[in-house]
């Protein structure tokens, strides 16, 4: 049964793709500055929080612009994948209402334009590596497997959302609400060590958490993951899919009459 | 080999009064009882298409057609009964789904082609062939937005019939656009034909149907009236038989009648003494069933109701038949067909029977009267009535001329020969 929708979103990836590219080509087309919007977000945001951070609160952690950069990034990539995921079948109604194909397609191919905007942020990111003149190692082998994870979770949360939302228009505002309290539940702007041992445990609960700490830590800190975080990672991306999946293709058959 | 299989198919539609779409309303609305009605969009419907044959599914609006349609091509799920369709099918519902206004008519091209289920490579060879059918290369680049909604169709039209359908699900959507493009779009459809394409057909235009499909369905109010010989489905759907069809034809001529009594009191179009009067006029098709629909070159006899208050001796009976425009076809009288009648009392009827409706297409109107001998009036109905002609040929225009081809070439005569050929009149 899966494996069959699997072969079948194979079949797909030419369209996946097609709808992907279109939407990131779109999204800048008739700005000035084109792409440079995409980065100019990400610098703008890590400006005003790298000014109040470090000045106002006296953070000190080694590589703080960098620290907070790469929780931007990946903050960024998983609120943008799940809002837009979230409108992708209700911002498609023609195409829910006249053709069929799997429509997750949808979803996964807006999820993969969220990956490539925030690919393109991270080029400013590897600037800033180089000239921070951080040192690399062999354990910056492990970031594409966290973010893998990452963004299946997004992937997982993107499909119960979109499937959602076709019934609940009041599920967007809610789903804002829970990624403004987020950001700030999620060690972004601190490490979680301000935390005592009992509280850091909770924190930890939140698979974002784990996967911006082993960022950190294999990205720009050249130390391995934990074994436990990539365990966690690994089971909760596969939870939040399964989830987000079976929401999914419950209210799927239903889409074309309530759009 | 079966290529469409579809088993008690049932759906329902649930229509809400008041629709919930937050989650407030739906909390909120836990304790009340739900409230909401069920439509029976389609009841029951059996059918199977084979392979390389073409289906063609015709009913009133709102008799389920498009549900029908779409449920077939996976985007509606039954209610209940299966569907089974064993080979891959391309919709055409709407022309140009997922068009983007900001991007260029290549790039259009490409992501519409891809929904249409083509490959990449495919898709690149025949780009520029897409293009130029669609008569667009100087606007290869150009943003969609800044064409026009004709060039649009076009090319949408010109991608969609590059894909290589198995089965070709055909909406009426594509009826729409000028003659030219309907031709198009026919001639397209006969040559997937050809090629032993599987083709559900949905339309109004039962030209067309009659033209392309071996079977037909007819729907009414979403149950299946009967599946078979498409001329047989016609002209049970153009005359009706059985109860359900012939009670809205009736409907429909009380409220001609209703209306043209309106008509009659502002424009004076009803004259004459009224010594015999004409109560009602009717027209009844080739199964004696009173209806205002008729196939082109089917038979059909009016039937003229009157009450002639007091006897009355040799009256006149005629009729007069007018475009929709008004021009004056036909008329002819009982004199004129040497039907005298020598005196009238009472009730009765009589009849003009037409052996062969020669009108190929559109509405005509009526003029009835009754008067003397020497023209004066007794009753007269100026255009009071009228019926439908729906075109079975191909042929245009307002009427038929009976006529035939006859291609005279002289054996000798080779350039002649060779001219005929290359128009592709007929050999020899």
């Amino acid at each position: 049964m899966i494996f069959r929708h699997l072969k079948e979103l194979y079949d797909y990836r030419n369209l996946i793709w097609q709808l992907a590219w279109s939407e990131f080509k779109l999204r800048y087309k008739n700005s000035i500055l084109g792409y440079f919007w995409s980065l100019l977000e990400p610098l703008l945001m890590l400006l005003v929080l790298y000014t109040v951070f470090s000045n106002l609160m006296k953070i000190k952690v080694e590589y703080y612009q960098l620290f907070l950069f790469i929780g931007i990034i990946l903050w960024g990539f998983l609120s943008r994948a799940t809002t837009s995921g979230m409108f992708s079948i209700v911002g498609k109604p023609g195409m829910v209402k006249k053709i069929y194909f799997p429509r997750d397609i949808f979803i996964i191919s807006s999820c993969i334009t969220a990956l490539l905007m925030s690919i393109f942020e991270s080029l400013v990111f590897v600037m800033f590596m180089i000239y921070f003149r951080v040192p690399i190692s062999i354990n910056l082998a492990f970031a594409p497997l966290i973010l893998l994870f990452l963004f299946i979770i997004s992937l997982g949360l993107s499909l119960a959302l979109s499937a959602l939302h076709v019934f609940y228009r009041d599920v967007q505002f809610i789903w804002q609400v829970l990624l403004q309290v987020g950001f700030y539940l999620t060690p972004i702007l601190y490490t979680i060590d301000i935390f005592p041992k009992d509280l850091q445990r909770f924190v930890l609960l939140n698979p974002i958490a784990r996967v911006i700490i082993s960022a950190r830590d294999t990205i720009i800190y050249s130390s391995p993951a934990k074994m436990e975080d990539l365990l966690f990672m690994l089971l909760s991306s596969i939870a939040f899919l399964l989830v987000g999946y079976i929401i999914f293709s419950k209210l799927e058959p239903r889409f074309a009459e309530e759009i | 080999m079966t290529a469409i299989q579809v088993e008690h198919l049932h759906k329902t539609f649930r229509i809400p009064h008041e629709k919930r779409t937050t989650i407030f309303e739906t909390l909120t609305g836990v304790f009340k009882p739900p409230n909401y009605e069920i439509f029976h969009a389609l009841k029951e419907i059996n059918f199977t298409v084979e392979e390389g044959e073409a289906l063609g599914i015709i009913g009133e609006n709102g008799s389920g057609k498009s549900t029908l349609l779409k449920i077939i091509a996976n985007i509606l799920q039954p209610s209940s009964g299966k569907v089974t369709a064993l080979k891959k099918i391309t919709p055409f519902l709407e022309l140009g789904v997922g068009f983007q206004s900001d991007l260029t008519a290549a790039e259009n091209i490409k992501i519409y082609a891809t929904i249409m289920g083509m490959q990449k490579r495919e898709i690149n060879n025949k780009l520029d062939d897409i293009i130029e059918f669609a008569g667009l290369e100087k606007f290869r680049d150009t943003k969609l937005k800044n064409f026009s909604s004709g060039m649009q169709v076009r090319l949408a039209f010109s991608t969609a019939i590059q894909t290589d359908p198995e089965i070709l699900l055909m909406d009426e959507v594509l009826a729409v656009g000028d003659m030219e493009f309907q031709q198009k779009c026919l001639d397209v459809l006969s040559q997937f034909r050809k090629d032993g394409v599987t083709i559900v057909f949905v339309s109004h235009d039962l030209g067309a149907v009659r033209r392309f499909c071996d079977k037909t369905l007819l729907l009414n109010k979403g149950e299946q009236v009967i599946l078979g010989n498409t001329v047989e489905v016609i002209d049970r759907y153009v005359y009706g038989s059985g109860n359900e069809v012939p009670n809205s034809f009736e409907k429909q001529n009380e409220s001609e009648i209703v209306e043209t009594e309106v008509k009659s009191e502002d424009k004076n179009s009803m004259c004459g003494d009224k010594n015999i009067e004409i109560t009602n006029v009717e027209f009844y098709d080739k199964f004696d069933n009173k209806g205002a629909r008729f196939n082109s070159f089917d038979p059909m006899t009016i039937r003229i109701f009157y009450n002639a208050h007091e006897k009355i001796s040799n009256p006149v009976f005629g009729i007069a038949l007018y475009s929709e425009n008004g021009e004056n076809l036909f008329g002819t009288n009982t004199e004129l067909k040497n039907a005298s009648i020598d005196s009238l009392e009472g009730k009765g009827h009589i009849e003009l029977m037409i052996e062969r409706i020669p009108m190929i297409t559109g509405r005509f109107l009526l003029t009835v009267a009754v008067h003397t001998h020497d023209q004066k009036p007794y009753d007269w109905h100026d255009k009071q009535y009228s019926f439908d002609v729906i075109p079975t040929c191909r042929e245009v225009g307002l009427f038929e001329i009976p006529c035939s081809w006859k291609i005279c070439v002289q054996p000798s005569d080779f350039m002649n020969r060779f001219e005929i050929n290359k128009n592709g009149l007929n050999e020899k």
